[in-house]
């Protein structure tokens, strides 16, 4: 079924342009900047492939917006804001960061890495898929029935998730716990790091702070805290609804070693942030605070609320997005204009399996 | 370091210490068992696995939703987690039960200390005869209530044996060793009967109650009544093949339950027996679930919510008398 659905997928992309172009061939212009991602390869800026790192990172958060707007628009669910403030930090953690290995998810020598605020779970889904944890055509069914792909993630359906949540604020002390495992384990020849992506607005659940205290007691140096520093929770602004200011404050009371990106966005300041997190590491857990913009790179969504929760309804409004997209990231790094032409052709909303002879009726989210 | 009394294992009967000293012998066997206290452990019981297993008490602090995340991510590093507090404060970690630990399969094991009326005089705040409303309802968890301290061990073994997510009931007051019968061994999902004296009335208890049961089934006996008493330790999955097969022997049947008679073992059985049209009537013996249970002398709170070897006795008589107006 799944090999008819691609099939079909490419001729509506041959439908209407000169050049084809099928947009789930990935290979045509990208490819995981190192061949193993069960090590690590050390880069600085004065190396030979510094350049390549960041153009194939850049490219990694063009094509994990751009596919997770597909996947948005395909399953008429999603949270495109969150998944694109995080999109240049999870293309540094997978291209770069990270040790993992898709083909063994499970391998016990892999560095972990948790998405707390797991509403953003679209923008994870994609760079899961781009490294092969499952084929890239199944994002089209994000949400759907039976998918294997949650709402909000679920760890014993979907490989390379590590827990399931959804309910805002617990995942820090799943973190912390871990990492005290890993150090109870005793020193191991990876010396394997913990990452947990918390969202800004999350931390103002109080367990984020039981997880921080906790970490500053236990001294958890292998425990990386990412905030996704966006400024904007579900239905408002953070320094209206409720600040978390003064945040590096709060983070270094509490007894970590804080760094701060200025620009999350910016594929080589994280780079650099995580050479520096990785040599530097001082008996504390470490805290990132990324400072980013909700929905970045699609105007409408930037700085704004109403794109927390909610898709594209339709076709034109995500080819509309897709263009964008195209204009400020892919054109400049060579994607051809046909990719995000043939994405467009093959989004199709999913429609339910099953008719419902009471009509009841719920919109979109 | 806090300096704890430890009670000697033969001398104490409190559920509470030789949950301790199970849970330590355990670790001597299991290595990978570590225990997460937050700040209750002399209460808990906890303190008596630290005097033997010092560094395999992990401490939170007054932080029960943290208590249950790094039980949860310990147990992601191959590690049998028992995260212990009292009961009544799993209102404040069920999200973190019900997401991280049982939708993601964990294996954690929960002890929930002091539950229902056995909280040394602590008041509404700590006495916990609400929660299996929701806890019981949790997929993939295992939720287990021992009846004596025979059981409760076995049950720890097993849930050691066994991955996957589990919630114990280790009730604060003073328990037999072995309330069952001689060679009884525990097994997950799986109910026993206790007594058979060829049946008008079955008691199905839970827990600490297995012991109220077997006095009301003796002063019964008494009167002439026939009672058989089927002791459920594992209340989920619940062994409805043993209810089914008790309720065709009986004319009445009456649940005993540390909890209130609402959302707790009543429910399990009033369902079960629902949902195979059985029109056997039931009583519940248990706390009301209309009322906060407030502090008072464990004699009293008994008195009040009827729920004595009498009370039991009152109510399977009325079912008797009913039936013989008819």
């Amino acid at each position: 079924m799944k090999t008819q659905m691609t099939k079909s997928t490419r001729q509506e992309a041959r439908v209407g342009q000169e050049r084809y172009l099928d947009p789930f061939d990935v290979s045509l212009f990208w490819k995981p900047f190192r061949e193993n991602t069960r090590q690590r390869y050390d880069v600085l800026p004065f190396h030979a492939d510094y350049p390549e790192l960041l153009r194939s990172c850049e490219v990694l958060a063009y094509l994990i917006r751009s596919y997770t707007v597909w996947e948005m628009t395909c399953g008429a669910l999603g949270h495109p804001g969150g998944s694109f403030s995080e999109a240049e930090c999870l293309a540094v953690l997978f291209n770069y960061v990270l040790r993992f290995d898709p083909q063994d998810p499970e391998w016990p020598m892999r560095d972990v890495f948790y998405l707390s605020k797991c509403h953003a779970v679209p923008g994870l889904y994609t760079v899961l898929a781009l490294f092969r944890y499952f084929p890239i055509q199944k994002l089209k069914f994000y949400g759907a029935w039976g998918s294997g792909l949650e709402s909000h993630p679920d760890c014993l359906m979907t490989p390379g998730i590590e827990v399931s949540g959804g309910s805002l604020g617990q995942i820090p002390g799943v973190a912390v716990g871990r990492a005290l495992g890993i150090r109870y384990n005793g020193p191991d020849h990876n010396d394997r790091i913990v990452y947990v992506l918390i969202g800004d607005g999350e931390c103002n659940e109080g367990s984020v702070w039981e997880a921080f205290m906790a970490a500053g007691h236990w001294k958890l140096d292998n425990l990386v805290a990412i905030i996704d520093y966006n400024k904007v929770e579900a239905k408002g602004f953070l320094s209206q609804d409720m600040s978390i200011e003064p945040l590096v404050d709060k983070l270094k009371a509490f007894n970590f070693q804080v760094f701060e990106a200025q620009n999350g966005h910016d594929v080589a300041e994280l780079v650099d942030i995580f050479n520096c997190i990785i040599a530097q590491r001082r008996g504390k857990p470490i805290a990132l605070i990324l400072n980013t913009i909700k929905g970045k790179k699609v105007r409408e969504c930037q700085y704004n609320p109403n794109w927390h929760t909610s898709a594209p309804r339709d076709v034109e409004k995500a080819g509309i997005w897709l263009e964008e997209l195209w204009e400020q990231d892919g054109r400049r790094l060579g994607i051809p204009k046909e990719f995000h032409l043939a994405l467009k052709q093959a989004i199709e909303i999913v429609p339910p399996a099953h008719g419902n002879p009471d009509e009841i009726v719920e919109r979109q989210a | 370091m806090a300096q704890f009394i430890i009670p000697k294992r033969d001398e104490t009967k409190e559920m509470r210490y030789q949950m301790g000293y199970a849970l330590a012998d355990l670790a001597y066997e299991y290595d990978r068992i570590i225990a997460v206290d937050a700040d209750l452990r002399s209460s808990s019981g906890l303190h008596i696995f630290e005097h033997f297993h010092p560094a395999k008490l992990v401490k939170v602090g007054i932080a029960e939703q943290n208590l249950i995340a790094v039980a949860a991510g310990l147990s992601q590093e191959g590690y049998i987690p028992f995260p212990c507090t009292f009961d009544a404060f799993s209102r404040r970690f069920m999200d973190q039960l019900y997401v991280t630990v049982a939708y993601s399969n964990l294996n954690v094991k929960v002890l929930g200390a002091y539950p229902g009326l056995f909280t040394g005089k602590a008041g509404a705040t700590h006495q916990s005869d609400k929660e299996l409303g929701l806890i019981l309802r949790i997929p993939n968890l295992t939720v287990i209530e021992p009846g004596c301290n025979l059981e409760m061990a076995q049950a720890l073994r097993s849930s050691v044996e066994k991955p996957g997510p589990f919630y114990f009931r280790i009730v604060r007051c003073e328990v037999e060793y072995n309330e069952i019968f001689e060679g009884y061994k525990f097994e997950i999902g799986k109910g026993v009967t206790v007594c058979d004296a060829g049946a008008d009335v079955g008691l199905v208890c839970t827990g600490y109650m297995i012991k109220t049961a077997k006095i009301a089934a003796q002063k019964l006996a008494k009167k002439g009544i026939g009672v058989r008493v089927d002791h459920h330790p594992t209340l989920k999955p619940f062994d409805r093949d043993l209810l089914y097969d008790l309720a065709k022997r009986v004319s009445c049947i009456v649940t005993l339950e540390n909890h209130c008679t609402s959302g707790g073992l009543f429910s399990l059985v009033a369902e079960a027996l629902a949902a195979k049209g059985i029109g056997v009537p039931v009583g519940a013996i248990g706390t009301d679930p209309e009322d906060f249970i407030h502090t008072g002398h464990v004699n009293d709170l008994l008195y009040r919510y009827k729920m004595t070897s009498d009370d039991v006795v009152e109510k399977a008589l009325d079912f008797l008398n009913q039936r013989s107006k008819v």
